[in-house]
């Protein structure tokens, strides 16, 4: 017998929340913004009965009073920021230019949200459904400081940018939005970090939209350092044109609740759309990735691998949904989800969804979950490594084909700490 | 250095070893042979520390130390080498790195600082050469996609690398085609030294015609029936193992 979901109206919810600071919206947003409000006064929190949310409860959200930040000062970080260059930092949703530091580069338009110049927020065409996502028009219709960014055609940006984003306080929500537009044939790299770094609860409600033009390239790693009383919900939309390259990357280290939602549309042919996943839950957390990879035109190419490594009784659920349309002839898409369960304790739902239209296509999917392999520790074992070392080197290898499709390796071991630190512990 | 006294070992409650002694003294290399199902892998997985087997009686000395009180790592540390019969894949670990890892940690437990990577590149090149295994092997995954031999060669690379005072073979032979044989043979006999004892368990003698033994053990039954010389290989080659079989009846 199911427990039965509390189904309190969003509304309920964005009723505590003040508007105050949030009303400044780019003129373009605003329309979006009230369809939003408008779409919320019916919304309710998904439930275990939505297909799109079987295995995620959202019970522990709508129970709480959340509210925004009254403070946005910086707490002190598990790693140092300044050599982090070039950066942008925002705490509790808001941005933080003191702690930031851009610079100058031409061909690049970078601003907060609100302060978004006109012409391309009104261009990206919402693309997820709000009845599919709540939390999605929840953030539309409250949105804070994220980041906006528009490359110039053929710029290529060389130099990663930096997203800090801090969350901290007693049952504060933080709802970031940002969008990405790159004209034809630029480039970008991106690295997104959000850490939680308070004791008690916080939300994150992210979103962020992406459209990329003909030819251009968008590598995007997100990094969650949630901790076990912090919840994250993230929703990446993308629109991806012809020839286009697009990489997004999910790192996941902790976090009592996460769900990342990352819905890609292959719009022109001959794009390429990667989408990675890597976590390590512990306790009795939960992390869920749920993707849409919608193939519209022929000769593209995706890309999925996902994997992670259960600890204590964490909990863990992958869906990837394909859809290849009639005319996505020449369609090549992959997917993986493999799970090593470190305890025996720890749960994975696993499930790949194709529905393919075209008849001359390569998809696959695969999906494994299993122990740790004790002949391979016995095996390091003999050789002098302790069974810890082993361990982390079996796991590390495990990681390494996620860890290597990085965009941005400078935080790669920042996330290969975590890791060994995780499993010091388990 | 290693002295085994009667010996019990069990694996999910039947007793494989019942009572087997032996004395292995520096620099001496001891060959174990005997039919199949008498008990010799078993001895080189007790040896090692496996611990799906369980000593249920007897005790094992290892340079004057309890060898059963050790995990794996610590007898690893302490000088024992496990050379596997069917060596472990093991994808995305690389040889070298998993290498250079063990060697460190075993550096570690003797108080010693990590190797540096100019000597551990060197060691890497100069060992590699004792079993011709190729540059591109030491680097790939261990053992993912190595043909048998290579295996083998790897186990022996191994060994070389982490210097252990008593080496264990576990039919390093079978399964190799003489060129292979003769390259693990030529590996194992140039790390011979005064300081350090291997135990050659086998099946075929013509292992033994690489690796000169200086006793031959023949083991039936979870026990040491017989002891000889290189000879007594021969003898075993040319009339089988049932001479040993008639003598063994059990009571």
């Amino acid at each position: 017998m199911e427990i039965l979901q509390d189904t309190t109206k969003l509304n309920a919810l964005t009723g505590t929340l003040t508007d105050g600071y949030f009303a400044k919206v780019p003129a373009a947003f605003e329309s979006r913004r009230n369809e939003a409000k408008k779409a919320l006064e019916t919304l309710e929190f998904p439930t275990t009965k939505q297909e799109y949310w079987k295995y995620t409860r959202t019970g522990q959200i709508a129970n709480k009073s959340w509210r925004f930040a009254d403070n946005f000062d910086l707490p002190e970080l598990p790693i140092s920021i300044e050599e982090i260059t070039p950066r942008m930092v925002f705490v509790n949703g808001v941005y933080s230019e003191a702690n930031s530091e851009m610079e100058d580069v031409k061909g690049l338009e970078i601003s907060t949200f609100a302060k978004a110049k006109q012409g391309y927020i009104s261009d990206l065409a919402p693309y997820t459904d709000y009845s599919l996502s709540p939390f999605l028009a929840l953030n539309a219709a409250l949105p804070q400081d994220g980041y906006a960014i528009r490359v110039s055609k053929n710029i290529a940006l060389e130099k990663p940018i930096n997203i800090i984003n801090v969350y901290t306080g007693d049952t504060t929500i933080s709802q970031p939005r940002s969008v990405i537009y790159l004209e034809t044939g630029a480039e970008l790299k991106i690295t997104e970090f959000h850490i939680h770094e308070s004791e008690n609860p916080t939300l994150s409600n992210t979103a962020l939209e992406v459209q990329l033009e003909a030819n251009s390239t968008l590598g995007i790693d997100v990094i969650q350092k949630g901790n076990d009383t912090s919840y994250h919900m993230q929703q990446l939309d993308a629109v991806v044109a012809g020839d286009a390259n697009f990489t997004h990357n999910n790192f996941t280290m902790r976090g009592k609740w996460t769900r990342n939602n990352g819905n890609v549309r292959l719009k022109g042919s001959n794009t390429t759309a990667n989408l990675n996943g890597f976590y390590i839950p512990n306790g009795s957390e939960h992390i869920d990735n749920h993707t849409i990879m919608d193939h519209e035109q022929p000769h593209c190419d995706s890309n999925e691998l996902y994997r992670g490594v259960m600890l204590g009784k964490s909990t863990a659920v992958f869906n990837g949904k394909v859809y290849v349309r009639p005319h996505a002839q020449k369609t090549n898409a992959f997917q993986s989800n493999g799970n090593i369960l470190v305890s025996d304790d720890a749960t994975v739902n696993s499930k790949p969804e194709l529905e393919i239209y075209a008849d001359d296509v390569k998809c696959s999917h695969g999906s494994t979950t299993g122990q740790i392999d004790d002949e391979a520790i016995y095996y390091l074992r003999t050789r002098g490594l302790s069974a810890t070392s082993a361990r982390k080197m079996m796991v590390g290898a495990f990681a390494a084909d996620v860890l290597n499709t990085m965009v941005n390796p400078v935080w790669r071991e920042y996330i290969e700490d975590v890791i060994s630190h995780e499993l010091s512990k388990a | 250095m290693l002295s085994v006294k009667n010996l019990h070992a069990s694996v999910d409650g039947k007793e494989i070893l019942k009572g087997l002694t032996l004395e292995v003294k520096p620099g001496e290399v001891h060959a174990i042979m005997g039919p199949n199902g008498s008990g010799k892998s078993t001895l080189a997985a007790v040896l090692a520390g496996n611990e799906d087997f369980e000593v249920t009686e007897g005790s094992v000395t290892f340079l004057g130390k309890d060898l059963l009180e050790m995990n794996p790592d610590e007898r690893s540390h302490a000088g024992v080498f496990l050379a596997f019969q069917y060596p472990v894949e093991i994808p995305g670990v690389s040889n070298i790195n998993f290498l250079k890892a063990a060697i460190n940690e075993r550096r570690e437990a003797h108080g010693q600082d990590p190797i540096s990577a100019k000597e551990f590149l060197q060691m890497v090149k100069e060992r590699s050469k004792l079993v011709e295994l190729d540059n591109k092997l030491t680097g790939r995954s261990v053992n993912e996609g190595f043909s048998g031999g290579e295996k083998k060669r790897n186990e022996i690379f191994q060994m070389a690398m982490l210097e252990p005072k008593l080496g264990i073979l576990d039919e390093t032979d079978s399964g190799l085609d003489i060129d292979a044989l003769r390259i693990v043979a030529n590996g194992v006999n140039k790390l011979r030294a005064a300081d350090r004892s291997f135990v050659v368990v086998t099946h075929y003698q013509r292992l033994l015609d690489y690796i000169i033994p200086d006793f031959v053990h023949v083991l039936f039954d979870g026990r040491i029936v017989k002891t000889g010389g290189k000879e007594l290989a021969l003898k075993l080659e040319e009339q089988g193992y049932d001479w040993i079989k008639q003598e063994n009846v059990p009571a």
